[in-house]
């Protein structure tokens, strides 16, 4: 698992934008849509998935609210912005190319 | 078990820098393992393996931190936020006045009616009418106090005013502890002027002093203890 891992570490980006582009949502949601879409097997530590928000509300890909939850504690919500929209079909689009790309060098 | 998430954090956060960003990054993060906790202990989890497994999946934050240092340097980093104080208005000042004025004339009528004459006036309406007046500035402090909580609105949205809330039930059942030690040393001021001239034994009324600070710590104990049970 950790050669996978390695590979998915550089495509942390495409995926949390990935779950943005469902609709705007806080740290722990996103980190379990994750955990859902790969039926439990990868997850990211939280402090990747943390230093991936703050860079990419660096880049302006999206921003970030204070949710107003009337119990209890509030969460932080991201929302991904048209600048963030069009980097993840860009990231998207880089994917579909090196798949096909890999798919055919170890193709024997 | 939520408290050792919370130690934990503090610990964690012991090497972060001291910014805002830094402080709200720590909440959320905070927030986001307390709800994965309760998600990992509703599985069926044990609470220890739960509090594992969370505090695990934090992973390595040398590059988190990094990034906030980063940010103090060179990023520009949100302005602190601005928390206006709230001005004492002046209805309140002249309250305050107003008491503290009772309280200084509260001596005039034992002054003039003893020397005026004895009997009636002197013994009855000196310290009739100086309790009055201690006690009408007395209830114009506590009036005071309870109307206006102590209480500064930091701007909505931040991660202050959360903490605010938080603790805005404490703050509250705190009222009353304000309430009793405003009122208590003019309390036992009044009484030993009440006694003194009563009784006429100044020489051994100023024991009051001695034991009033004892009442005060037992009170305020009880009180103190009172608020614990309500909580739990």
């Amino acid at each position: 698992m950790s050669i996978a891992s390695d590979m998915i570490r550089g495509h942390t980006d495409t995926i949390i934008l990935a779950q943005l582009m469902a609709g705007d949502s806080y740290g722990y949601k996103i980190n379990r849509g994750i955990q859902e879409k790969t039926g439990g097997k990868y997850e990211l530590k939280e402090a990747t998935l943390y230093t991936a928000f703050r860079r990419l509300e660096q880049l302006g890909f999206i921003t970030s609210y204070w949710g107003d939850e009337n119990t209890g504690a509030r969460r932080r919500y991201y929302s991904i912005t048209p600048a963030g929209a069009e980097q993840y079909g860009r990231l998207a689009a880089e994917w579909e190319q090196s798949k096909l790309l890999i798919q055919e060098l170890i193709t024997p | 078990m939520e408290y050792r998430i919370r130690e934990y954090m503090d610990q964690l956060f012991e090497s972060a820098p001291r910014t805002q960003r830094a402080y709200e990054l720590k909440i959320e993060l905070t927030q986001n393992l307390i709800e994965k906790y309760y998600a990992l202990v509703g599985e069926g989890k044990t609470q220890e393996d739960a509090f594992n497994l969370t505090v695990g999946s934090i992973g390595d934050v040398r590059e988190l931190f990094a990034q906030l240092e980063e940010d103090e340097n060179g990023q520009p980093v949100p302005q602190p936020v601005f928390y206006p104080q709230e001005q004492p208005s002046q209805r309140r000042a002249l309250v305050r006045a107003v008491a503290v004025i009772l309280y200084i004339l509260s001596l005039v009528p034992p002054i003039v009616l003893t020397s005026v004459g004895d009997g009636f006036a002197g013994e009855v309406l000196a310290p009739v009418g100086m309790l009055g007046m201690i006690a009408l500035a007395t209830g114009l402090l506590v009036f005071d106090s309870l109307t206006h909580p102590k209480s500064t609105r930091p701007a909505p949205g931040t991660v202050v005013e959360d903490f605010r809330q938080w603790q805005s039930a404490k703050v509250k059942k705190k009222h009353w502890v304000a309430a009793f030690n405003g009122a208590f040393w003019p309390l036992v001021l009044a009484l030993y002027f009440l006694l003194s001239f009563g009784t006429g034994k100044w020489y051994i009324t100023w024991v009051i002093f001695l034991i009033a600070p004892a009442v005060d710590v037992i009170v305020n104990t009880l009180l103190k203890a009172m608020m614990e049970q309500k909580k739990l």
